[in-house]
Parts: C-alpha cells; sequence; structure tokens
C-alpha cells in the first residue's frame, strides 16, 4: 500500500513538476547553469549549490529543490567538458574523466567522448535515484557504520587509489604526489588543537591551503604551459562525427556501467566524501576488470564511462543519508541541508513524518534533472567541440585568464593567485619527471579527513591503535589497502609470475 | 579666469552632491553575509533565514557563505574584518565568536563589530539510547567513579557546548573524555554512530533526533525546565546540582556582525531592516517551530551584551584553564 502511495505520489509530483512552464524554465535553467559551473574551472558544484541556495530563499520549496538538484546534477556532469577538451578538469570530481577523456580528444575523438560522457551521467543519476527510491533505508544504516576510524582509513585509501591508478611509469611515483598532497593538507591550523603548523606566521595560511587555487593551478598551468610550449593542437575537430552515443559502445560496456554506479552510490551515501572519490574508484575498478587495462589512460571508451557514471551516481546516494539521518554525504550535500533548513523541513529521522511526501518529491526531480541534463547535455556539447577549433594560441590564454579568475572569485582573496602560482610550477616540474598531478589534488582535498579523523580516533580510544583493527569495517578498509600496496609492487608481481610459471610448469 | 575658477567650483560642488548621495543609498550591490560556522549548524540555518528576509526588503541579493575554522571562528572573523568596512561584508557569529581572543586567533577586542543578534536555543545533555544512565546523576556518579573514561561529542573547543560541557564538570566535580567535532552535526552523528556516548548540543540543533528515539536527553542546562512536543519534559540540571549555577546557564546569541568602523548611516539602515526582518511571521513561525527564542537586540544593547559575554567567556576559558592568552593582556575586564 505504502510503495503504491509512493509510486502515485511520484507520477503526481512529475506530472505536475514537468507541466508547469516555470519549473520547466527553472529546471533547464539551473541545468545548464550548474553545467557551465561544472566546465569552468575554479566554479565546483559546492559553490554552485550554496550560492544559489540563498536565491532560493524567496521560491517555494519544490521550485527551490528543482533549482539546487538541477545544479547539481548539472556541475557534477559539467566537470567532464574541461577534462575533454582541454585536459583541466572543471571540478575535482572530474579529475578521473581527464585521464581518458582528454586522449580521445586528441584523437579527434571529442564528440564521441562528450557524447558517453552524457550518457553515462544520465545513467548514473537515475542508478542513484533509484537507489534512493527503493533502498534509502537500508543504505542509511551503511552511513552509521563510519566512525574515525573508518574515515581516516576511507581518506587515506581515496589517495592511495589516485596514487596507484595514474602513476605512468613507477606506480610509486603517484603515491609520492599523493603524500605531497597530503604534507600540503597539514599547512594552516591543525582542527582539534588550533595548532598552527608550516604557516610561517603568514595569517593567510592559517586556514590551510584552499582546494581550488591548488586544483586550478595544479591542473591548469602545466597544461597551459605544456601547449604553448609543444605547439599542440588539441583533437582535429574535422573528424568530429555525432554527439548521440552509439548504442552498440553503451550496451558493449553494460557492466562497467552497472559496476560503476553501485560503487558511487556506495560511496555516496557514505558521509564526507564525494564524486570525486566515485570516480576514481569507479575507474580503478573498470581497470581491474578490464581484458586490456594497458589501454586505460590512452583513451579508452570505458574509462570515461566509468568515472562518469561512478560521480553521478553519487549524487542519489549523497541524498540518501541527507534525507533520512540528516547527514550530507557529500560537500554539495551540505550545502543542500543547508537549503532544506532555509525551507523548514529539517532532514533526518523525523522527515518521512513531518513531511510525508517529500522523499518522493526528491525523487521525481532528481529524475526530472537527469532527463534536463541529459538532453541541455546533448546540446551543448554539440557547441562545446567547437571550440577546439580556436587556435591554441588564442584559446589557451583566455583558458588561463579564466583560471585566475576562478581562483581569485572564491572568496575574492589575491593570496589565492599566489598559492595557485607557485602549486602550478610546482605541479609543471612533477608531471615533466612523470608524476601524476591528480593525487596531488586528491591528497589536499582528503588531507585534513585523514589528519583529523586519525588523531580523533586516537583521541576516542585514548591513545590506542587496536580498534583500527577490531572495527569490522576499519579492518576490512586496511586489508584492501594494504593489498592495493603489496599488489602494485614489482615484488609481488614478479612472486606471481613465478608462481604462475612453476604452475604452468608442472602441468 | 574667474569664470573658469567659478565653472569648476560648480562642477566640483555639484560630482560630490552626487556622490554624497551616492553615499546614502545602501545597499546598492549584493551583500556577503560570511557565516564562521560550518554550513547546516544553527548559526548558519539562523543567518540564512534572516538574510532571506533581509534580502527581500534591501531588494539585493545577500549571498550567505561558509568560513569555519580556526579558534572561535577567528578564521572567517578575520577575513571579514579585513575587507572594506562599507557595510557589504557581514560576520555571521555566535556567542562563541567571544573566545577567539584569548585562544589567539583574534588580537582585538569584540567591541570592534556591531552586533545584530537574532536569538538563541538552550543547551541539552544528552546520552544515546541503550547507555544506561536513566537520569543526570546517574551519568555524573558514573563519570566520578571513573573519571575521564565516558566519551563526550561536542563542537570544537571553547564553543559554547563545550563551555556547557566544562562548566557542567567543574560544578559537579566529574571528567568527561572530549571529543571535539567541527560542529553540532557532526557530534550528534558521531552519538548516533556510538563513538561517542553523551552529547552537548542545543535544543534546536537536537530536536529532530530526541523526538525519534535516537537521542535521549538527560537535563537542561538552563535554570528552567523545557518541554518538548512528543517528549515532554526535560528536567533542569540546576535541581540535582545547585552549584552550577556559579557557573551555568551559558546561552546562545546568534545573530551577524559588521565591523564598528562602517558609516553610521549603513549601520541604521541595516538595523532598521533587520527589526523589520524579525517582525515578520516567516522568522517568528521559524523561531517557534525551531525552538529558538528571538532577542532582535542592535546597537549597544547588543554590544553590551557580546561585551558580556566576552568577559564571561574568557575569564571562564582561562579559570578552566583552557585559554591560551591571558585575558589581562588583552585587556578584558573580569565578570
Amino acid at each position: 500500500m505504502l510503495i503504491l502511495e509512493r509510486i502515485w505520489d511520484f507520477y503526481v509530483t512529475v506530472f505536475f513538476t514537468a507541466f508547469n512552464i516555470e519549473n520547466i524554465i527553472l529546471l533547464f535553467g539551473s541545468v545548464i547553469l550548474g553545467i557551465i559551473f561544472g566546465a569552468m574551472p575554479g566554479l565546483t558544484a559546492t559553490l554552485g549549490v550554496g550560492l544559489l541556495t540563498t536565491l532560493t530563499y524567496g521560491i517555494s520549496t519544490n521550485a527551490a529543490m528543482i533549482t539546487l538538484l538541477g545544479m547539481y546534477v548539472g556541475a557534477v556532469y559539467g566537470g567532464s567538458y574541461g577534462s575533454i577538451c582541454v585536459n583541466i578538469p572543471g571540478t575535482a570530481a572530474a579529475a578521473a574523466t581527464a585521464m581518458d577523456g582528454y586522449p580521445l580528444a586528441c584523437k579527434g575523438e571529442a564528440g564521441r567522448a562528450l557524447g558517453l560522457t552524457t550518457t553515462s551521467s544520465f545513467i548514473g543519476t537515475m542508478v542513484g535515484m533509484f537507489f534512493l527510491a527503493v533502498f534509502a533505508p537500508i543504505i542509511a544504516t551503511l552511513a552509521l557504520q563510519f566512525t574515525s576510524f573508518e574515515f581516516f582509513f576511507l581518506a587515506f585509501f581515496g589517495i592511495m587509489i589516485s596514487g596507484g591508478l595514474t602513476g605512468q611509469d613507477l606506480v610509486y611515483k603517484g603515491w609520492i604526489s599523493g603524500l605531497i598532497g597530503l604534507f600540503l593538507a597539514l599547512i594552516g591550523r591543525d582542527h582539534l588543537q588550533f595548532f598552527p603548523r608550516f604557516t610561517f606566521g603568514i595569517s593567510e595560511l592559517d586556514g590551510g591551503l584552499e582546494v581550488v587555487p591548488v586544483l586550478i593551478g595544479a591542473f591548469g598551468i602545466p597544461q597551459i604551459i605544456q601547449v604553448i610550449r609543444d605547439q599542440l593542437s588539441i583533437g582535429e575537430a574535422k573528424k568530429f562525427q555525432r554527439v548521440l552515443p552509439e548504442l552498440k559502445i553503451i550496451s558493449k560496456h553494460i557492466t562497467t556501467i552497472v559496476r560503476s554506479a553501485l560503487i558511487g552510490v556506495g560511496i555516496g551515501a557514505v558521509p564526507g566524501i564525494g564524486e570525486d572519490i566515485a570516480a576514481w574508484v569507479s575507474y580503478g575498478a573498470a581497470k581491474k576488470a578490464s581484458k586490456h587495462p594497458e589501454n586505460f589512460g590512452k583513451g579508452e571508451y570505458a574509462g570515461v564511462i566509468s568515472c562518469e557514471t561512478g560521480n553521478n551516481a553519487c549524487i542519489g546516494g549523497a541524498i540518501i543519508p541527507l534525507l533520512t539521518l540528516g547527514i550530507p554525504g557529500s560537500p554539495p550535500a551540505v550545502m543542500l541541508l543547508g537549503a532544506l533548513m532555509i525551507h523548514n523541513v529539517t532532514p533526518g529521522p523525523m522527515l518521512s513524518i513531518e513531511h510525508p511526501h517529500f522523499i518522493t518529491e526528491m525523487i521525481a526531480i532528481l529524475f526530472l534533472a537527469s532527463f534536463a541534463m541529459f538532453i541541455s547535455g546533448i546540446f551543448l556539447a554539440k557547441q562545446v567541440v567547437k571550440v577546439l577549433r580556436i587556435p591554441p594560441p588564442i584559446f589557451m590564454p583566455v583558458v588561463l585568464t579564466l583560471c585566475v579568475i576562478g581562483s581569485y572569485a572564491l572568496g575574492t582573496k589575491v593570496f589565492n593567485l599566489y598559492l595557485m602560482v607557485p602549486v602550478g610550477i610546482l605541479a609543471y616540474f612533477m608531471q615533466s619527471m612523470g608524476y601524476p598531478i591528480a593525487p596531488l589534488v586528491i591528497g589536499v582535498i582528503l588531507g585534513p579527513m585523514a589528519d583529523e579523523n586519525l588523531r580523533r580516533a586516537l583521541m576516542v580510544s585514548q591513545g590506542s591503535f587496536l580498534p583500527f583493527f577490531t572495527r569490522p569495517v576499519a579492518l576490512i578498509l586496511f586489508l584492501v589497502i594494504v593489498w592495493m600496496f603489496i599488489s602494485q609492487t614489482p615484488f609481488y608481481k614478479r612472486f606471481l609470475g613465478g608462481v604462475k610459471a612453476r604452475i604452468f610448469k608442472q602441468e | 579666469m574667474k569664470k573658469y575658477c567659478l565653472l569648476a567650483f560648480l562642477f566640483v560642488f555639484v560630482l560630490s552632491g552626487l556622490s554624497l548621495a551616492q553615499e546614502k543609498k545602501f545597499p546598492v550591490r549584493d551583500i556577503t553575509n560570511t557565516v564562521v560556522w560550518a554550513a547546516g549548524g544553527g548559526t548558519d540555518v539562523c543567518n540564512r533565514i534572516v538574510s532571506g528576509e533581509m534580502a527581500k526588503i534591501f531588494k539585493v541579493n545577500i549571498n550567505v557563505i561558509n568560513k569555519p575554522g580556526g579558534v572561535g571562528g577567528s578564521i572567517g572573523m578575520n577575513d571579514v574584518y579585513s575587507r572594506p568596512h562599507d557595510g557589504y561584508a557581514w560576520a555571521g557569529v555566535s556567542e562563541s565568536c567571544v573566545t577567539a581572543g584569548v585562544q589567539g586567533g583574534w588580537d582585538k577586542r569584540m567591541y570592534v563589530w556591531d552586533y545584530f543578534i537574532v536569538g538563541g536555543s538552550p543547551d541539552v545533555i544528552s546520552v544515546t539510547p541503550n547507555a544506561p544512565y536513566k537520569d543526570l546523576k546517574e551519568l555524573m556518579e558514573a563519570a566520578k567513579a571513573k573519571p575521564g573514561s565516558i566519551r563526550a561529542g561536542a563542537s570544537a573547543s571553547g564553543s559554547i557546548h563545550h563551555l556547557n560541557l566544562l562548566a557542567l564538570e567543574k560544578g559537579a566535580g566529574v571528567k568527561f573524555n572530549y571529543i571535539p567535532y567541527p560542529g553540532s552535526a557532526p557530534a550528534q552523528t558521531a552519538a548516533m554512530t556510538g563513538e561517542v556516548s553523551v552529547v552537548v548540543t542545543s535544543v534546536a540543533e537536537q530536536q529532530q533526533l530526541i523526538r525519534a528515539g535516537k537521542l535521549r536527553p538527560l537535563a537542561m542546562l538552563t535554570p528552567q525546565p523545557f518541554t518538548m512536543k512528543d517528549v515532554g519534559a526535560i528536567p533542569s540540571s540546576f535541581v540535582p546540582y545547585p552549584g552550577l549555577s556559579k557557573y551555568l546557564p551559558i546561552m546562545q546569541a546568534i545573530g551577524f556582525a559588521v565591523p564598528a568602523t562602517v558609516p553610521e548611516n549603513v549601520k541604521e539602515t541595516i538595523a532598521d531592516t533587520f527589526k523589520k526582518a524579525l517582525a515578520t511571521d516567516t522568522i517568528k513561525n521559524w523561531a517557534d517551530s525551531n525552538y529558538y527564542t528571538l532577542s532582535g537586540k542592535t546597537g549597544k544593547a547588543a554590544k553590551e551584551e557580546f561585551e558580556k559575554l566576552e568577559s564571561l567567556f574568557a575569564w571562564t576559558l582561562w579559570e578552566l584553564g583552557a585559554a591560551k592568552v591571558n585575558p589581562e593582556t588583552l585587556k578584558i575586564p573580569k565578570p
């Protein structure tokens, strides 16, 4: 009975929203704005949802949710534009997409890559929505399995996995880059006792390094220098075919899509980490499962599909603990929480009693938002690819200007520019020496989480490391990290090779 | 020559008149309200609600952003104070911000700001539903028997909830293992996951979880009991422990502030609009349904309240051994 009622609610909301011209304008407007936010370096999904939150104060709760979810879905998807076209991810969530998206663009397949990301983002959002609708109460309990012990391992896992996946020649280089990021994250006052660390008396460093200038500096500056230095022209836009993806490619990668969507929902449901980790883990899993892992990083369709499905599926996942427990599952969901409180809807265990239709409404809006994203995406992608026809000597300075504005706009602090440039130069030299950049950025993003939770966990256990190994979820995470570390070392590979050789000999 | 002089004089006169007229008008562009605590917390939501109502009257946007971190929100406060003192940069603050000075994050006194106080919600001490303590007395006895063994969560050290916890420890002569969290919401989540068994936050922040049975309230940290829908009366902690009156209550004062050097006419415009916003039904209904008491203090009265809080907080922290900077060096008077 309850389920029938819910399904009825769902169709009623979808119907009333879709046949209201104001809502449709709001929906498409915010989705397109979201895509632009996502594509521009420096403007992130979190910032977009945050900025729109205050604007929604005057409108109804329903319209506000249309605007905010549209923005959220659009921005998470839009990040892939920058990744594919210029190798500068618009958001941290799209950093993994650049791994294979940019090589595809270099091959002249930017149109196809954008088509694939549009479709897989759409499918990902839909799967996330489905889980929100059906399994919300079950997944919500998952969120409560995570305490400081698990959060530390999770943050560390995120840094390790992005390091392990991006190293071009040696896997250690990825990890070294991740650890440099982790170190950079320690700058500033620590969050538990407020002791200033590595600030050298500079008050701007008290709050730590801001993620956005680091993200832009680390990805943007090396790319700009490289393109101008090597006179690279990105992809031949002439070869660009259709944006509507061939169903053949999608159906061929259906297992990758399902796997990535499940990973995305699961990671979204865990509080504190969001789309960026979902994308990396999906990418890693796709690489592990692939028959041709050596093609990853050189323009593999599965690479693009996995991370875009993963990061969009994360949205539905992140909303689950938000609505059922009042715990936001990702940084943009934190902003959504604020927006809900403004509209006098307090998410939490009482939500389904105080506002019985609210969760269904959110599901219906997410459903519409993913459609709006798909339609706008297909139209926009066609135009975006034309950008690649602009010759790099004109295009790159424009990108550089956008990078500078993006770094400065957040908090309008000139200090962010002083931060962006050195990080960019460091990143350029690291890249020239074959160190991947993505783990460094992930390290800066997840570093504070790792640091704070490790020390809080030790306060909780009064100095004992034992709970790290006696708590089941923590132990699993620990074993996964150890296995990931060992399986990537040359020693293990030699050992495995030796074992295989011996087995074959005996036969 | 004379003619030119006269013309030039007239020109300057007209220009200055224009610029004066422009100065009178506030606001002409969007305002940024920087909340110094995390999104979704009491200060954040309160500022968003009030900013939203004020934006309607002002007819410009008031962008509410969060800049948490530092001690007592010092990072956000320093950030706002470093911007032009023109009334377009507000700091969304709460009573806990007065501790920034003695914790070494803010080298000025609190009278450098002018405040607009919305109100606050009283603090309550709760335990997880499966905890064996049926009332405050049982919890205190258990804490006395094994000092430092019971884990108590509250927002960052120096926050009002931490101060309430410290005052409770001092007044009842017990010791908890205090675990700091970035805000009240993560502290309450930690209680739900079982990482801590005791949590001190405000009624407004806890009401959902209390009413859903995810947390069990033991006592109010105010002299009066509190009646909550679906739950009933929560007794005052002052009944079993009268000694607490020496340290408690420490009440919230949430609102926003602008640097005191902002032009008087701008401050007056903000105060007028602030009072109009607080009188709207939207705000009144919101306050009722969210367990807030509205204050509406501005100008001298608000400043006095914050100065009182500053001296109380600074010296309490110093007495409790939780301050880094001696309040005497900042010339903060004793309460």
